[in-house]
């Protein structure tokens, strides 16, 4: 084979893997885009609720076994969707009985000074899920395993019989079944009452308080919806990537630098805030040693935000 | 920071003293080495939350990456010692250039971000950092005992010299602080928190501020890495540009309050011995347990106190001395000043704009504006809701660009200056809704002020207590600006456009609020600035007392102005009444 | 049906409103006038409940307003068309509507209020599917009023309806405000161009600094030359 030929193998092959990992990239994201979107919340513990999701998972499908009418092949997955519902009543409690304490109505439109008291809150809220975790869950990385995770599917490559692309079955799916969810969530925000309501909370609250939309219950919304999916999104990890109760930090800068790509604000742009993150660090292993491929992401993201500070994929409108 | 006039220096440096000699003394007295350790790191992360505080807590740009400079600081240490044989005593300075260099590379593009843009890319330079480290192989590096010549390579077996070396940073960051919150830097750094183009147009350079902020906290943040990493022995890229170093930073500072050199002190004290009392305590029984009280203790203080401990305390320690302020210092009269006579013709123009226009989308703000103003003048603008008013002096001010059209002040052009140089050349502006600094003096927040003007900061206490004499507010100068009443914010924020002696003076909406009586009070004060030279330019809907006060009025209408006369002339003119009360009101009058 | 009595508004230490009286009754079209800073807008943030008074009661078809959330009060019929229009810029005008029509009444009605306001205002038929932040500032106040119509109000709240519109635009809101009037809606007005409010109104407020200063029927505001004077000087 030419080195041509097998460059252009060894590129496809990262694109792919950029696109399944940026699939559930662009869903935590969006978790996390709808948060700041609708609330202007910086939200630092998103990154243990992506965690809680793992866990939920975990529990539910290895140590509880409790879809083991599904089969090894499907409970996982079905595990992380319900994972879904069950963070969003936390994120609702959790917003209700503190988030909304210090900010809310009055904060919005305010940065600086009534910003301090929702970032040190939310940092607190990391370290005691973060660490709470430790307690209950322990230290040793968990996963959840699936049969597929050890399956790949082989796609050959019409210009060379010897070469093909393999593609491992567990991240196929999980990317599938983000992308089905951040549909959804596409449709609940677009076409639905409810997401049209939390759209007019986040465009204009005073507005939507005319209309007679309770913004505070707006807010709860999206806060137990964001922390909803982007527990689903850590379920769909879990299948293939081991996990501590520690993991949470790693995965918030993503989730930060991927919202800040897709146009702060704008809700959806997130997705492929997430995916250009994904697709970045996959690709820069083409150029990159594997130990840089996070720095690229970092790279790449100040590129962004320096030369397009409204996103890739947001309005101009959107303030700064 | 609200004692009269002055302030003096003896109280925070005493205090200052005294905390360092109770640190020293705690020092000599622990043996235990857990806690020689806690009364090391106790400094060496007050000196973090110090560096966070001098950008973030007083210009109000949160940056989440300060573990950027802080991990600079500690491997510019260890590889300087570990290849090249550099003791750290030189290592550390060497450290805090870089530190400061990097605030260079850092801010200079970063400040074109606001808000939650900036805080958030502030997050991926220590990120962007830590895996460069790791892939540069430096993944755990150990300081070398150095057994031949300890002290050279700052290794002491007395641990009390570690926790001397940091109270010795301690000190000399609380030191910096302390000189940058009472000099114009950190007033200067205030203006920008609470309005940066409010300071702009008070004639700061808010970008060579925040330049010198980044830098200085760089520095201070790497001095605390690199003594971090003496300490420690031990630096991985986790520990010094991980996450969690940066979230340290914020926490202290946040927890014990944000803006005052205390704060981080204060936080620093409280949390860092209680997670490490709790690490030691319960983390092997039950692991996280520390992080979880930790944490909660965290949630519990923001709740209890969202600005941090600091100003919790001090709120309510103040509250009843502010409540017992004594009476009230009535605002002298000033000299009454007759209503000037000259006529515009006889003026010489001080500002002339020619064929001023801006639009914002489709809609055209201003249209073609075209008019002078006489040096020594009142001129008052008028016009309905949105016709373009306060467009208009945000043109004259720099704060935006003009579609086309010139402004020539005093013979030069204006168009494409800076607000703060449009300051420095002499046009001063307040604003519709008065941005004063709460927190501050009267006296503080009028000084800001007079930075423009002036080069030393004594001048500037002159130059400000001249303002404050002229608005007759100087018995107030004491008090803090939150507890003043309307009027008086209105006086110090004349005052404060004073204070940058401006030959020409633009005034949005100076009476709005303002009951009947204080509306003479303040008309006699703006009559005595004209008799005195400045000229005023006045955007004002109380028509009462503009018609008593402007020797001529402009009046705009959609963007264009309408008419330009006497008072007397314009309200009786057909299309000003058809303005103001529509064009209808004549035919329906006559009607009805 | 809307009962404002003694109604005290402060912000910090400035008074926008000091003790204000006023009654609308059902079916009537009432205007309150007054220049820049005579607390008008700041009235309307207290019925609808994102200013909290100091002092005074408002009542509304017997319930006491101030009692209730502000979400709630757009459920018991009043619409308020905010100053500034405060369209939702990223939606389109058709979810504009769809957000006007929130509470039940609007809900239930939605089919025939839709075909009314399309009546009123063609234009916003035509440009349905467009992001409202696009439309131009008379087609956005023009959705603003949809907007409030969209709730089947029995009450309409309109602040500055005529604010940086061409004289022409104005005219033919002011005209469809009317319109709506003759077909039964209460209206509240305020306006800074007195000619058009006092001209439509059955009563009128004046406002200066915070206090009535003058009221009365349609005739009695024109024969007083007062209003005159608390806009222009003298």
């Amino acid at each position: 084979m030419t080195p041509f030929g097998t460059f252009v193998e060894i590129f496809l092959q990262a694109l792919l893997a950029g696109i399944l990992i940026g699939a559930i990239y662009g869903l935590m994201c969006l978790g996390l885009g709808i948060i700041f979107g609708v609330m202007r919340v910086i939200n630092f513990a998103q990154g243990e609720f992506l965690m809680l999701g793992m866990y939920f998972t975990f529990y539910l499908v290895v140590s509880f076994n409790a879809l083991w009418f599904l089969g090894p092949s499907l409970g996982p997955y079905v595990g992380a969707l319900i994972a879904g519902p069950a963070l969003f009543v936390v994120g609702y409690v959790l917003h209700k009985w503190l988030i909304a304490r210090v900010t809310g109505f009055s904060v919005v439109g305010t940065e600086g000074e009534g910003h301090y008291a929702q970032l040190i809150l939310t940092l607190g809220i990391a370290l005691v899920l973060q660490n709470g975790g430790l307690i209950l869950f322990g230290s040793t990385p968990q996963s959840v395993r699936t049969p597929l995770s050890s399956r790949a599917w082989e796609i050959p490559l019409l210009y060379n019989p010897d070469a093909s692309l393999f593609l491992n079955k567990a991240r196929v799916v999980a990317a599938l079944v983000s992308i089905v969810v951040a549909v959804a969530l596409y449709w609940l925000i677009n076409r639905s009452r409810l997401g049209k309501t939390l759209r007019a909370a986040a465009d204009n609250a005073s507005a939507a308080v005319y209309m007679g939309i309770d913004v505070d219950r707006a807010y709860r919304i999206a806060f137990g919806l964001g922390i909803g999916i982007t527990a689903i999104a850590g379920g769909l990890v879990a299948t293939y990537n081991p996990f501590q109760p520690y993991i949470g930090f790693d995965f918030v800068i993503i989730m930060y630098a991927g919202v800040v790509l897709g146009g702060m604000g704008s809700i959806l742009g997130a997705f492929w805030g997430g995916m250009t993150i994904g697709l970045v660090q996959q690709l820069s292993t083409l150029v990159l040693p594997t130990q840089l491929q996070n720095a690229a992401i970092f790279v790449v993201f100040l590129l962004v935000v320096m030369v397009r500070p409204q996103g890739l994929f947001g309005r101009a409108t959107e303030r700064m | 920071m609200s004692m009269p006039a002055r302030r003096t220096l003896y109280a925070p440096l005493i205090a200052i003293a005294a905390i360092a000699a109770v640190w020293i003394g705690l020092g000599l007295i622990v043996t235990n080495s857990y806690y020689q350790l806690m009364l090391t790191l106790v400094p060496i992360w007050a000196v973090m939350g110090l560096s966070w505080n001098l950008l973030s807590g007083y210009t109000g740009l949160v940056s989440f990456g300060h573990a950027a400079f802080f991990g600079l600081g500690a491997y510019t240490v260890t590889i300087a010692l570990v290849n090249y044989d550099i003791t750290p005593w030189l290592g550390i300075p060497l450290g805090m250039a870089v530190g400061t260099a990097a605030g260079v590379v850092i801010g200079y593009p970063t400040f074109r971000l606001r808000g939650h843009y900036f805080a958030l890319s502030m997050l991926a330079y220590p990120m962007a950092l830590l895996y460069v480290f790791v892939w540069l192989g430096y993944q755990e590096v150990s300081l070398p005992m150095k057994r031949e010549a300890p002290a050279y390579y700052m290794q002491f077996s007395d641990y009390r010299v570690y926790i001397a070396l940091a109270v010795a940073l301690l000190v000399v960051a609380l030191l910096i602080s302390l000189a940058v919150e009472r000099s114009r830097f950190g007033l200067s750094l205030l203006a920008i928190k609470q309005n940066e183009p409010a300071a702009e147009a008070a004639g700061i350079d808010t970008l060579a501020w925040k330049m010198r902020a980044i830098m200085l906290s760089g520095a201070l943040a790497a001095a605390a890495g690199g003594l971090y990493a003496v300490v420690q022995l031990l630096v991985t890229p986790d520990s010094v540009f991980g996450m969690l170093t940066s979230a340290q930073a914020l926490i202290v500072a946040l927890f014990g309050g944000v803006g005052t050199l205390w704060g981080p002190l204060i936080g620093s004290a409280i949390l860092i011995p209680l997670s490490e009392t709790l690490q030691a305590n319960l983390g092997d029984k039950i692991p996280g347990i520390q992080g979880v009280v930790y944490g909660l203790a965290i949630i519990l203080v923001v709740l209890l106190a969202p600005e941090g401990i600091f100003w919790r305390v001090r709120d309510w320690l103040r509250r009843p001395r502010v409540a017992g302020l004594g009476p009230v210092n009535p605002i002298a009269p000033p000299i009454a000043a007759a209503v000037p006579e000259a006529t515009p013709t006889q003026r010489r123009p001080i500002l002339t704009v020619s064929d001023l226009s801006k639009s914002f989308g489709g809609l055209r703000a201003v249209a073609n504006a075209t008019f002078e103003v006489g040096d020594g003048e009142i001129l008052g603008i008028i016009g309905p809701n949105g016709a373009g008013k306060t467009t208009l002096f945000n043109l004259l001010n720099g704060f935006l660009k003009p579609d086309a059209g010139t402004v020539a002040f005093a013979g030069r052009e204006l168009v494409g200056l800076k607000p703060n140089r449009i300051c420095r050349l002499g046009i001063g502006r307040t604003f519709q809704v008065v941005r004063a600094f709460a927190r501050l003096s009267v006296h503080d927040n009028v000084v800001v002020g007079a930075y423009a003007s002036t080069a030393s900061d004594a001048d500037a206490v002159a130059a400000a207590n001249a303002a404050l004499a002229q608005v007759g507010l100087l018995g107030r100068s004491g008090a803090i600006a939150g507890a003043l009443t309307n009027k008086e914010l209105r006086l110090m924020e004349l005052a404060r456009a004073l204070a940058g002696q401006p030959r020409l003076l633009l005034m949005d909406e100076p009476l709005a609020g303002l009951a009947s009586h204080e509306i003479e009070d303040m008309l006699e004060v703006i009559r005595a600035l004209a008799a005195q030279g400045t000229t005023v330019v006045i955007i004002e809907h109380t028509m009462r007392a503009m018609v008593r006060l402007a020797e001529r009025f402009i009046v705009l209408d959609h963007g264009a102005i309408l008419a330009v006369g006497r008072p007397g002339e314009i309200v009786n003119e057909a299309s000003v009444i058809e303005a103001y009360l529509g064009k209808k009101w004549a035919a329906i009058r006559a009607r009805g | 049906m809307l009962a404002v009595e003694a109604l005290t508004v402060a912000y910090g230490g400035l008074t926008a409103l000091a003790e204000v009286s006023l009654s609308v009754g059902a079916g009537q079209f009432v205007s309150i006038v007054g220049p820049n800073g005579a607390g008008k807008t700041t009235l309307f943030k207290a019925i609808s409940g994102t200013v909290r008074p100091r002092g005074g009661r408002i009542r509304f078809e017997d319930r006491d307003l101030l009692a209730v959330a502000p979400s709630q009060r757009a459920h018991f019929g009043i619409a308020h068309v905010p100053e500034g229009r405060q369209v939702f810029a990223g939606m389109t005008v058709l979810e504009n509507l769809e957000m006007g029509a929130y509470p039940q009444s609007g809900r239930q009605g939605w089919a025939r209020n839709l075909e009314r306001i399309f009546a009123l205002f063609p234009i916003l038929a035509e440009r349905r599917g467009q992001a409202a932040g696009t439309l131009s500032g008379g087609e956005q106040q023009m959705l603003a009023i949809g907007r409030g119509i969209a709730s089947s109000p029995r009450l309409l709240m309109l602040d500055e309806p005529s604010m940086g519109l061409a004289p022409v635009v104005a005219d033919l809101i002011f005209e469809r405000i009317g319109e709506l009037h003759r077909d039964g809606l209460t209206i509240l007005l305020v306006e800074q161009r007195v000619a058009e409010a006092v001209q439509s109104c059955d009563f009128g407020y004046v406002l200066e600094t915070g206090r009535v200063v003058l009221e009365g029927t349609h005739d009695t505001l024109l024969a007083d030359d007062r209003i005159r004077s608390v806009y222009l000087g003298m």
